[in-house]
């Protein structure tokens, strides 16, 4: 989906990203869990590129890439694969989520390019920091995909409005720390934001820590447009899957976990 | 962000810069104004050289190897940092990078560690200013390096270990930056290198370059003038950093790094980024790293844990695609012969990591690599007592 169409689903409200590594747990599998996902109240896809040095992230998420690469994927399967969940959920917006030197060995344009082509609406490399992302912005502006900023809770008040300026969406990181759930700090999180929708002009996007449809729906009220869950996701990758014969089981636990976190499925009013 | 200059923090030419995630920059930006603001304080400097004497063990002496000279069939001087506390250059960056984060207020010490010494330095600076440490060593380099386990956990550190991605320093290294996001308002993350983010370059060498001003004086005082050629083993890149830095402006002094080249580089097992490896971003720096073609880092081989890295400082980067210095590889057998051979002449144990600048030494009369009659400095930057288990262990004739 392209970024004029992300652009118009978030001014429709909110939506709740799901987060799925490409890969995981096998080429096949991923596209199929990233459709459940958007099947079942997946409002937004976040999709992770695997990397072998992903500092940013925690356990789960480090070890569903980790699945991924073991399993072979690569920049340009990823691509593929990125393609085809495109072509199965045309109303998806899509945010990546890839590490830069995936993007540098590649090469800015021919990636933001490649990316377009295959259906990403945005991308977020969250170890390229706004005074080094100018190439990278810049290749993503000619290509027409989404720039992302990351943020985190002690982002000083004029630094995040940079972010913003520089930024089609901010990715507010919840916690101070690496992805991963978190149950504690929760208050905080709806406080910050709270106070960087005050002073930021594009959609806030929060992520890292939330695993919980009442910290979704605080996040919403907070004034997120997106609110992305991951590690909860690559969790149950994790617990279920240990080969073919566990697919079913993995798509109905996606589905309701997706279902769940989505408000869809009758136990919490939204 | 015009772009003019790409990458814009801390930059050497191409390289360098700050690749981390948003959420570590309040971390770097505290270090960074740290280092302008606390490091060249005369009071700061005392404190430094201070402890540099009376617990590092500086300066430490050039010595002339007229038997290994011999058979090199060049002059060869050492500098030598293995006689050094811990054995090792690595006392002088965390002594530095100690009192630093102590002047910061800083209470918890992290680091990662490969083969051990740097964390046992780091452990070692830790029990003597009464700080935390923690040491996060993968897995598979602590079953390795067991004996360095114990001694750091005899200073007080905790040793982590780090059981995902290849389990070796490079995933020690994401492990300690993981742990500095989150902690980063107690924590200083001591790094051992001159690699990393900005200003991690510069502040390493900055503590490293000791080495050369020191030598620079010395080798002056004693035979006048300057030597024709300098020569550092090259992992990380922090004790050649640190020698090459005083004589980077004086242009007839060639630099001469040594990476490793494990089994040879016709072969995939070596870890000579330099030579071999591809611009790319690792560890918070554009540099010259090992990857596959699409961009995942690669997994180095070398006998010498200390050097067994997939990335390089991005200040050597600069210094090689310059042409100020040269950077050539040494083979595992090619250091474990030149480790052999400066036992038996001098009568000095040396560790695998500069027995690679030894290798070169030794070989250069045959390969031209280094000027006939040339006079030489040599980084002799470890001792080798951490070794010798792995030594014997190979069953070699010496």
């Amino acid at each position: 989906m392209s970024l004029p169409a992300l652009q118009a689903a978030l001014r429709r409200g909110p939506s709740f990203s799901p987060f799925v590594v490409l890969g995981d747990p096998t080429p096949e599998l991923s596209v199929t869990l990233a459709r459940t996902a958007a099947e079942n109240g997946g409002d937004m896809l976040e999709i992770g590129f695997p990397y072998s040095d992903p500092v940013a992230d925690g356990p789960a998420v480090q070890a569903a890439g980790f699945r991924s690469l073991a399993g072979g994927t690569s920049t340009r399967s990823a691509l593929r694969l990125l393609g085809r969940i495109a072509a199965a959920c045309p109303e998806t917006p899509l945010n990546l989520l890839v590490y830069g030197n995936l993007v540098h060995q590649i090469g800015w344009d021919r990636f933001a390019g490649e990316a377009v082509a295959a259906g990403a609406s945005s991308l977020l490399t969250p170890d390229i920091p706004l005074e080094e992302a100018g190439p990278l912005r810049r290749a993503s502006e000619r290509a027409g995909l989404g720039h992302v900023e990351l943020a985190g809770p002690l982002t000083p008040r004029q630094r995040l409005q940079r972010l913003a300026e520089a930024a089609d969406f901010v990715y507010l990181a919840g916690f101070q720390g690496v992805t991963g759930v978190r149950s504690a700090g929760f208050q905080a999180m709806a406080d910050r934001l709270r106070e960087a929708r005050e002073q930021v002009g594009v959609p806030l996007c929060l992520g890292f820590g939330l695993s919980r449809r009442e910290q979704i729906t605080a996040a919403f009220a907070a004034g997120a447009s997106i609110a992305v869950v991951g590690s909860h996701f690559a969790r149950i990758v994790e617990r279920i899957f240990r080969g073919p014969e566990d697919e079913e089981r993995l798509l109905a636990a996606y589905a309701a976990a997706a279902r769940r976190l989505a408000g869809r499925d009758g136990s919490t009013k939204n | 962000m015009t772009g003019e200059s790409w990458p814009h923090s801390g930059a050497f030419g191409e390289f360098g810069g700050r690749f981390a995630p948003e959420l570590l920059l309040p971390a770097l930006e505290e270090l960074e104004a740290a280092r302008r603001d606390i490091v060249p304080t005369p009071d700061f400097q005392q404190e430094l050289d201070r402890e540099a004497a009376q617990w590092v063990g500086r300066p430490t002496p050039l010595t002339a190897a007229p038997r290994f000279s011999r058979r090199a069939g060049l002059e060869v001087v050492f500098k030598r940092e293995d006689l050094l506390h811990g054995g090792a250059h690595k006392a002088n960056n965390v002594l530095g990078q100690a009192l630093l984060a102590r002047a910061m207020g800083k209470t918890r010490l992290i680091a990662e560690t490969g083969a051990g010494q740097h964390g046992a330095a780091t452990a070692m600076i830790a029990a003597r200013f009464g700080m935390e440490a923690v040491i996060y060593m993968g897995e598979r380099d602590m079953e390795r390096q067991a004996p360095n386990v114990k001694r750091m956990e005899l200073c007080g550190a905790r040793v982590v270990p780090v059981a995902i991605g290849a389990r070796t320093l490079k995933d020690a290294i994401n492990e300690a930056l993981r742990d500095w996001t989150h902690s980063l308002g107690t924590t200083h993350y001591l790094l051992g290198t001159a690699a990393g983010p900005h200003p991690f370059p510069r502040l390493v060498r900055d503590f490293q370059a000791v080495i050369g001003r020191e030598a620079k004086a010395q080798w002056e005082a004693r035979f006048g003038g300057l030597p024709d050629v300098v020569v550092a083993c090259v992992g990380g890149g922090s004790n050649a950093i640190g020698i090459f830095h005083a004589f980077l402006g004086e242009a007839e002094v060639g630099l001469i790094g040594v990476e490793p080249g494990g089994d040879g580089l016709e072969t995939d097992r070596h870890g000579a980024t330099l030579v071999r490896g591809t611009p790319g971003l690792l560890h918070g720096a554009r540099t010259m790293i090992l990857q596959d073609a699409e961009g995942q880092i690669l997994e180095p081989h070398s006998i010498s844990a200390g050097l067994d890295y997939p990335g390089v400082g991005p200040e050597h980067a600069h210094l090689q695609a310059t042409g100020r210095a040269r950077y050539v590889a040494a083979t595992d057998d090619e250091a474990l012969a030149a480790f052999e051979a400066l036992s038996e002449s001098e009568g000095i144990v040396p560790a695998f990591e500069p027995s690679h600048a030894l290798a070169l030494v030794l070989r250069a009369r045959e390969t031209g690599e280094i000027a006939e009659g040339a006079r030489v400095l040599l980084n002799l930057c470890g001792r080798g007592d951490k070794d010798l288990d792995t030594y014997f262990a190979l069953g070699r004739q010496a």
